[in-house]
């Protein structure tokens, strides 16, 4: 154990200093929040891209007055009105020269049809007619209040109708509510179950990102024929656990490093949300522990994993499917969301390497944790972890000191019965 | 002489080849052993077996003078025959990690290591990244780390491939150095010239087997015998009746007799028999380098000769 803490400390160290390792501690959250902001930006800045819209107005009915100045105010109207009493065809010529410019009638026949006539010049967006179709509502009104319908009628034409939908265990008067999908199981603030779970998240996210740094590590040792050298003073097992213990610093000190800045950001950002209170709570505690033994399951592969490949950039099929285990849940989200009880959330808890991401996930969700099924979760995962570190152990061991190619399947199954 | 390391009768089989036959040997303090043999005789499974990166099917490896069954990996230096270092590190943290994982205390290995480097003309590239280093600085800073920690034991694999002739001296003047000081080496290489003039025993192998072991000088004395070349027309069978040759050896024009181990050159010379075609002819001894040779290439000239043991 003390030989592994070495062999951690000094991957830890060296890690640290690289640059690589810098940049992408950097780099990552950049990446996140270009991600998370790029297509908002990108639609405001393509809305904007012609600025307000000329819009020539023949209001006869007086439908804009107030009403549009309101719209305009709160900046859902992107216009600049000037009235004028010119008809449609007068406007023609004006228009032709005038580029993002309209003109919109509200008259009589309006009323009488229900027809707006407008004209748009060049380089009017596809917006003005969703933004004309606001003043439906006023027009309509004004309709009815043609029509002389009493007010009683006129709040019945005018409520839309809605669908309400009665949930079952309120219908039966029984109080059953279990967390099986229903709404009564979720967290009334998405952000109390939420937050820990982000937290979470970000650790598993980081630390199976440095697991991918182990698999590195274990095939450049490979690369650069260091590992002789080292195994003249550590046993193999040593060495591939301090490798797991060095690359698990290595993630925690980035996921310090995000939270430090994070934290603060969320609490500035989130007035209204105790982010703090939500965050130091038990259940963080568990959701943490899930993270850090998905973390030991995928060090523990990809380390053995590494040790079978010279060169990662030749890899095969085999340990390119490998590698993506980590990213199946990704594929899961989806259908974990519309039930945190389905079958496929629930089968996925109980598959090890989609294990740790779904309890996360399903976790915050739920305000009632089935933890039946969280133990049987964890034992699962705890018992892979265990059979994992073995199945590595015996491939590192001959992995590690094969050079100038990479181990065949065939191989890797040779090892395994050795 | 104090042993430090006994190999007794190590056997060691791949996918059901044998690939070593009762390996037996003693590595004693202060002295150079050398295991020679062509390529794929056996030499770094032999070293790895005794540096617990195999273990033997039969045989055991005894270290001397320490208790227990785990090999005592801190007083043992080790260069394996793979060998590099990590690439983006600096060479004084990766000598220090050396030393560190051997439990030397970290300011006397700096002492040692700044030492080394200046002894090595690396003065002033302890702070330098190994990826600046040339190949033949690498192999010595790799060296260092094998000796940084003061090793009773220091096992070179093939320590002299890849290295230029002048960096070839340096480390043969150094392992030199180090043995003096008491440090038990085993150094496998298949450069007969330098391991003829530094070594003090050598074990020779082929296909898993021994072939030699014995001290130098016995070895020299029962192999360093006369052979006679001689360029001309003869036939084999006239070459054979001469007295005292054990064997003849006979390509083209050129003749190679091998004698006996107490043939006195001038006294035999006379015995020729003047219907010799003798074009040109030299009488010279057998070295080590013709010995290995023939062992390479399966000529049995050490085993017509017999054995020798220490």
């Amino acid at each position: 154990m003390r030989n592994s803490m070495k062999i951690a400390k000094w991957e830890f160290m060296r890690n640290i200093k690289s640059k690589s390792f810098l940049i992408s501690l950097v780099l990552t959250p950049l990446i996140f929040i270009v991600f998370a902001t790029a297509p908002t930006l990108l639609s405001n800045w393509s809305a904007d891209g012609g600025g307000d819209t000329q819009v020539y107005l023949n209001d006869e009915l007086g439908v804009y007055e107030g009403y549009g100045d309101q719209l305009r105010d709160e900046g859902v109207l992107e216009w600049d009105i000037e009235m004028t009493d010119a008809s449609a065809d007068e406007m023609q010529g004006q228009l032709e020269d005038e580029e993002n410019a309209a003109y919109v009638a509200f008259n009589e026949e309006t009323l009488e049809n229900g027809t707006v006539t407008y004209v748009t010049g060049e380089d009017v967006g596809g917006d003005f007619q969703n933004d004309l179709r606001m003043f439906e509502q006023p027009i309509k009104q004004l309709q009815l209040d043609q029509a002389g319908l009493s007010d009683e009628q006129m709040s019945v034409v005018a409520n839309p109708i809605q669908f309400e939908e009665m949930q079952l265990e309120e219908a039966s008067g029984e109080g059953t509510a279990s967390a099986e999908g229903t709404p009564a199981g979720f967290f009334e603030d998405p952000f109390e179950g939420g937050i820990p779970a982000i937290f979470a998240g970000v650790i598993l996210f980081s630390i199976v990102l440095t697991g991918m740094m182990i698999f590195q590590s274990a095939s450049q040792e490979k690369k650069e024929k260091v590992a002789e050298i080292i195994l003249s003073s550590v046993t193999p097992n040593e060495l591939m656990q301090g490798k797991i213990i060095g690359y698990f610093g290595l993630g925690l000190f980035q996921v310090g490093i995000w939270l430090t800045v994070a934290i603060p950001l969320a609490i500035w950002r989130l007035e209204d949300v105790p982010v703090l209170e939500y965050l130091l709570v038990p259940e963080t505690l568990l959701l943490v522990v899930i993270a850090i033994l998905g973390y030991l399951l995928f060090a523990s592969l990809f380390v053995g994993l590494g040790a079978t490949l010279e060169d990662a950039s030749s890899s095969g099929n085999f340990q390119g499917m490998v590698l993506m285990l980590p990213f199946i849940p990704f594929i899961l989200i989806g259908p974990i969301l519309i039930d945190p009880n389905g079958i496929i959330a629930v089968v996925a808890s109980y598959v090890p390497f989609t294990a740790p991401a779904t309890l996360i996930l399903r976790l915050a969700m739920l305000e009632e944790w089935p933890w039946m099924e969280i133990f049987i979760s964890l034992a699962i995962l705890i018992a892979s972890i265990w059979i994992v570190m073995k199945l590595a152990g015996k491939i590192f061991k001959v992995g590690i000191l094969i050079y100038g190619k990479n181990a065949t399947p065939q191989e890797i199954i040779k090892w395994l019965r050795a | 002489m104090e042993k430090v390391l006994s190999v007794k009768g190590i056997e060691k089989s791949f996918k059901g080849t044998r690939v070593l036959t009762d390996i037996t040997f003693d590595v004693h303090k202060g002295e150079i052993m050398a295991i020679l043999g062509p390529n794929g005789a056996g030499k770094s499974t032999t070293i790895r077996n005794i540096m617990g990166i195999m273990y033997p099917d039969e045989g055991e490896v005894i270290f001397h003078g320490y208790d227990g069954k785990e090999i005592p990996r801190h007083r043992i230096g080790y260069l394996p025959e793979e060998r590099g270092l990590y690439k983006n590190v600096k060479v004084m943290d990766i000598l220090l990690y050396f030393a560190e994982l051997k439990d030397y205390p970290k300011a006397k290995a700096k002492e040692r290591a700044l030492s080394y480097l200046k002894k090595f003309g690396l003065e002033g590239k302890e702070n330098a990244s190994v990826e600046e280093l040339s190949k033949g600085m690498g192999q010595k800073v790799q060296f260092i780390g094998s000796i940084i920690h003061e090793p009773d034991l220091l096992i070179l694999d093939e320590p002299f491939s890849g290295l230029d002739p002048v960096s070839q001296d340096v480390f043969k003047h150094e392992i030199r150095n180090i043995a003096n000081e008491g440090t038990a080496i085993l150094l496998s290489a298949h450069q007969m010239n330098l391991v003829e003039e530094m070594s003090d025993r050598l074990y020779m192998m082929h296909k898993g087997e021994k072939v030699i072991y014995g001290s130098m000088d016995e070895v020299k004395a029962e192999y360093a015998n006369f052979k006679c070349t001689i360029y001309g027309r003869n036939s084999v069978h006239a070459l054979e009746t001469i007295p005292q040759v054990t064997r003849v050896e006979q390509s083209d024009m050129t003749s190679i007799l091998y004698l006996e181990p107490d043939v006195e050159a001038g006294v035999w010379l006379k015995k020729l028999p003047e219907t010799l075609d003798i074009q040109e002819l030299t009488i010279d001894r057998i070295s080590l380098h013709e010995i290995f040779i023939d062992v390479a290439t399966g000529k049995s000239l050490a085993e017509k000769e017999g054995e020798v043991y220490a």
